[in-house]
């Protein structure tokens, strides 16, 4: 830890080494584009490199810290108007051969790391689940976005959390 | 407060998915502080987050780390001075989706953007470059075309020099051959005793088998434009023509009337094209035979 806030490449290589396949998982999981993915990731660990200096361990392991910067990073990458904009062509376009397009390193991402054990919860909680986390919608977005009271969601959101807590014991 | 019930509240996991607002987020760091039991809750959920999300999860291509090696790298040469009071502008360690960092992205974009404008700048140098090259090769190319063009005309100018030295060389070639053939008889002509020029000599060479006649010119003076030399050949005492000449460049022999028989060879200035007779006050050179 000493040795990365040192900014020592050494251990920073290790750091890659040891989480960029976790990271990389998640963001793929997120922005569900491979070239995305990649982006991202450079753009995580960079940011990572470059703030380390403001991981505090009091508040929270080291992998929590760097997946919480993987994760708002492919939110930031998914609300971007060119990405957006992207997506929409891509889906207007692929629509009728999206199922042969489907790209074969990606068929089983919804079954690896923790998108798999969402995907064990029941479908009310799943959908939230996926539009807050995975999506970064915040409750007010998803009430809008599912039609349901902001109350519901939030309600709905914390029971689905604590299932996922049992299911990750 | 019942720190059970907040800690089986769902919180933990919405802090550390980053779920919870601001609000939640600064009352949960403050709870944590303070109760021991809620920090360790908070570890067990990371650790078996970070148990659980590991496990056949994909790697990146490899490529990507060398990218992001070189790119901390030119990151540490650049801009690692800011670093040291940069602490302040960074979120906090678990940043929720409401402050989410936006400068995540605008780093990205800044990447970008000093990308581009290097790209901007590197095609910019390289179009003067070549603009400057384009300038500097045609000038070159000018010059050259112009040296070309004058050796052509200096190796024309050789070549028919050239040519003018062969033929002349030629003509001392025959002369020599002449010369050192045997069969050539030699009349010495020198001045004659009132010459006009008593410095005047000139030889006959008389080949006995075909009996033609060359004559070597070794010295007279010019004459004017309207006279011209005349060799004379004395045959039983009486003068026959054997042609006129004129003055050369070179030792070139110059070939004259074919004469069967002579006693003796002279020349004398005559008006151009001859005469019949030769004008015996003119007489130059005398040779008998």
């Amino acid at each position: 830890m000493s040795l990365l806030k040192s900014r020592d490449s050494k251990a920073f290589s290790y750091l890659y080494d040891n989480y960029s396949a976790s990271l990389y998982t998640i963001i793929a999981q997120m922005v569900n584009d491979m070239e995305v993915a990649n982006d991202v990731l450079q753009e995580v660990f960079i940011n990572i490199w470059r703030k380390i200096e403001s991981y505090d361990p009091v508040k929270g392991r080291l992998f929590t810290w760097m997946l919480n910067i993987a994760r708002n990073a492919s939110i930031d990458t998914l609300r971007s108007r060119g990405f957006q904009n992207t997506r929409k062509n891509q889906s207007l376009q692929d629509k009728k051969d999206w199922p042969l397009a489907a790209k074969p390193d990606w068929v089983n991402i919804d079954n690896i790391g923790l998108k798999r054990t969402v995907e064990r919860l029941k479908k009310e909680h799943r959908v939230l689940i996926d539009l807050a986390y995975f999506k970064g919608y915040t409750h007010e977005e998803i009430a809008e976005i599912e039609d349901i009271p902001l109350g519901t969601v939030k309600t709905r959101i914390r029971n689905a959390l604590m299932q996922l807590r049992e299911y990750l014991k | 407060m019942n720190i059970q019930e907040y800690i089986s509240s769902g919180i933990i996991e919405s802090y550390v998915l980053g779920l919870a607002n601001p609000e939640e987020r600064q009352e949960f760091e403050r709870l944590a502080a303070e109760y021991p039991e809620l920090r360790e809750a908070r570890d067990a959920f990371e650790i078996s987050l970070e148990n659980n999300i590991q496990p056949g999860t994909i790697s990146p291509p490899a490529h990507i780390k060398s990218k992001i090696l070189s790119q901390i790298e030119m990151d540490e040469h650049e801009t690692a001075p800011s670093f040291s009071g940069g602490g302040t502008t960074v979120p906090p360690v678990i940043a929720g989706t409401d402050d989410r960092s936006g400068d995540i992205s605008r780093s990205r974009m800044g990447v970008r953007k000093d990308f581009s404008r290097i790209l901007a700048a590197a095609a910019v140098i390289l179009l003067l470059m070549s603009t400057a090259l384009n300038f500097y090769f045609f000038n070159r190319y000018r010059e050259y075309n112009e040296k070309y063009q004058a050796l052509i005309a200096s190796q024309t100018e050789l070549a028919s020099h050239n040519q003018i030295l062969e033929a002349r060389l030629l003509e001392y070639e025959r002369t020599m051959d002449m010369m050192k053939d045997p069969a050539m008889y030699i009349v010495k002509m020198p001045a004659a005793p009132n010459a006009p020029d008593p410095a005047s000599a000139t030889t006959v060479y008389w080949d006995t088998r075909t009996k033609d006649v060359y004559l070597a010119i070794n010295r007279l003076p010019k004459p004017d434009q309207n006279q011209q030399y005349q060799l004379w050949a004395i045959v039983d005492g009486k003068p026959v023509d054997a042609g006129i000449f004129d003055l050369k460049d070179g030792a070139g022999m110059t070939k004259m009337k074919n004469i069967q028989k002579a006693e003796a060879f002279a020349i004398t200035l005559e008006k151009k094209g001859g005469s019949a007779v030769p004008s015996l006050d003119r007489l130059y050179v005398m040779g008998k035979v």
